[in-house]
């Protein structure tokens, strides 16, 4: 990074921490400090919502996925507007009547002590793993590619994320959230702006568009129904929603930020407005990815983007045929440009000449990842994530490689503050005050709800710290939300739908889904996006079934 | 608050405040259901096109 870029990030880190502890001051009491007073506007609570979810990975991975696989993964989000409007319907009326502060507490009402407490805990485990990956994700991505201690990067984003939220409670989540969201956005509008820039003479937008069309990165929906495809239209309609419905009405950190709204409909407003914009903001990251896609055809890319592993081939006995990969690479990389030349010409035939000379490369491409593998068969031989960052690190212009790598920690900062502000209110609320029964005034409450901010901040990091390896990044996020979520998913539906079940047997239902989504996950090759619908549905039907033993039993006791 | 949401009656539900666009909660529900599937024609007809 040049001066200028640590100015630039310097000074948004700098701003973003200093903006959160001051709108975050004078919480008098717990309600302030978990629920921001309920006092929250819909603008805030959609961006802070939309922020939340757009982790780092969100931010970094996406546009590689797009480069390497092209732009399916936007099916991914297609039932998420859908269980926008569900949720409005529902869940947000249902917790502003009841003026919970955690979703779990409403399960103590509908049902029991039990099942409020296995929602909590189950929220408690997977939120909390997954606040050490978003750490972490990101941290090891810029670590490779700017050469900075791992260790430390993950260290200063969880001590800069603790500051404020430690401080402030939900009100600086909230707005540090809503100022990020803009981060985030400014910064991807300005990569994009500069990728079109840089894009060779004679090249445009529209050219780009067909190039990266024509090499199958432009194929945003597909309509097959295969279970085996992980990214298809009814595996995002399907899949997504019930992944949607789970996290955005189950997952605290998420139920958090729309229950300081100051009203229903300021609630529902903020899920809306996620509704309406998420799906074409994932659109304009992917098109993103697809646009660096375009611009490598022109350019010669690296042969593999992860450079802790290029660097590693290159001081081992297999250097010499990784520099012969390498310049395999080069010479088919250049009759590939002339081909993408010869196609926007609209020469008769370039089209095939330049499919097949994409495939030359990505054979050779094929032959360098073997041989890193034969090297060393624990290396990461997935470059997903590194591409975007790659292309910003070595093309963009100083000050924008700056604001991008704000925005990146911006978007790490935002999801990891809305998880530890979760994971702290539920271990006050639900376990804390529930559970041990714990008195004290409001004061002593808010200072145990910064004090379970700190432990889970702790946690984060040192998860973060030891965390391995877990192939794409994205996906290791979301298939531990999903080992859950549909239990849980199932155990709202449950409470909000089917009235004559109770507590008991929505226990014993839980359990038997979750060991049924525990053995899809390691016996079958179901892709993650079912398990959701798997466990949601598997508990929703053992509920039903168990309900008449569990009233009998009742009956008799009495 | 300490313990569950049912320790409390739950308070009357309040007169449904209107969205402050399209006048109804139901128009609004329909116009963000529309809007995905705008998208998604949008999204289908520019994979086939460039593909």
């Amino acid at each position: 990074l040049t001066l200028v870029d640590w100015i630039v990030l310097c000074g948004s880190l700098a701003f973003m921490v200093i903006y959160g502890i001051v709108r975050g001051r004078k919480n008098r009491d717990l309600e302030g400090f978990i629920l921001a007073d309920r006092n929250m506007r819909w603008w805030t609570i959609g961006l802070s919502i939309m922020a939340t979810q757009a982790s780092a990975i969100t931010f970094l991975s996406t546009p590689g996925q797009a480069y390497t696989d092209g732009m399916r993964f936007v099916q991914f989000y297609f039932g998420l507007p859908i269980a926008m409007v569900v949720l409005s319907v529902t869940a947000v009326p249902i917790f502003h009547r009841l003026k919970v502060y955690t979703a779990y507490e409403y399960l103590e009402g509908r049902f029991d002590l039990k099942t409020r407490s296995l929602a909590a805990f189950l929220f408690l485990i997977q939120r909390g793993l997954a606040c050490g990956l978003t750490i972490y994700a990101p941290s090891l991505i810029i670590s490779i590619l700017l050469g900075w201690n791992l260790g430390i990067t993950i260290f200063v984003i969880g001590v800069l994320v603790i500051s404020y939220t430690a401080t402030g409670g939900t009100k600086a989540v909230n707005h540090t959230t809503f100022l990020q969201m803009l981060i985030i956005l400014v910064g991807m509008g300005a990569a994009f702006a500069a990728v079109i820039a840089m894009l060779p003479s004679g090249v445009g937008l529209g050219d780009a568009t067909r190039i990266a069309g024509k090499l199958g990165r432009m194929n945003a929906i597909d309509t097959s129904f295969d279970l085996q495809n992980r990214y298809n239209i009814w595996s995002g309609l399907i899949g997504g929603f019930f992944l949607a419905m789970a996290y955005f009405g189950t997952d605290q950190s998420q139920v958090g930020r729309y229950l300081t709204g100051k009203s229903i409909a300021q609630s529902r407003m903020g899920l809306l407005l996620n509704g309406v914009v998420k799906v074409p903001m994932q659109f304009f990251i992917l098109f993103v990815g697809a646009t660096v896609f375009a611009f490598y055809q022109f350019v010669p890319p690296p042969v593999f983007f992860n450079r802790v592993e290029t660097s590693k081939i290159a001081s081992s006995e297999f250097a010499g045929e990784f520099r012969a990969i390498e310049e395999q690479h080069l010479a088919a990389h250049q009759i590939k440009q002339r081909h993408a030349r010869a196609f926007l010409d609209g020469v008769p035939g370039a089209d095939a000449a330049l499919i097949a000379s994409a495939a030359e490369v990505k054979e050779i491409r094929g032959q360098a990842i073997d041989l890193i593998r034969r090297n060393d068969p624990n290396a990461d031989t997935n470059d997903t994530n590194y591409v975007f960052l790659t292309f910003v690190l070595t093309y963009l212009p100083q000050g924008l490689v700056g604001l991008i790598m704000a925005a990146v920690l911006a978007a790490s900062m935002s999801s990891t503050s809305a998880e530890l502000n979760a994971l702290a209110s539920t271990s006050i609320v639900d376990i804390y005050k529930r559970l041990f029964r714990a008195q004290g005034d409001d004061r002593k409450m808010v200072l145990a709800s910064k004090l379970a901010t700190l432990f889970w901040g702790a946690f984060a990091i040192l998860f973060a710290e030891y965390a391995s390896r877990l192939g794409s990044l994205v996906e290791a996020v979301n298939i531990l939300g999903s080992l859950f979520y549909g239990t849980m998913l199932g155990i709202f539906l449950v409470a909000f739908y089917v009235k004559h079940v109770g507590g008991t047997a929505t226990f014993i239902a839980a359990v038997i889904a979750e060991i049924v989504v525990l053995y899809c996950f390691r016996y079958t090759a179901i892709p993650f996006l079912w398990y959701n619908v798997i466990g949601c549905l598997v508990l929703i039907a053992a509920a039903i079934a168990i309900e008449p033993f569990t009233r009998a039993g009742n009956a008799r006791q009495t | 608050m300490s313990g569950g949401a049912g320790d409390r009656p739950a308070a009357p539900p309040p007169a449904e405040e209107p969205p402050p666009i399209l006048g109804t909660w139901r128009r609004l529900y329909g116009f963000v259901i529309l809007w995905l599937l705008v998208q998604m024609a949008i999204y289908f007809a520019f994979t086939r096109y460039f593909s």
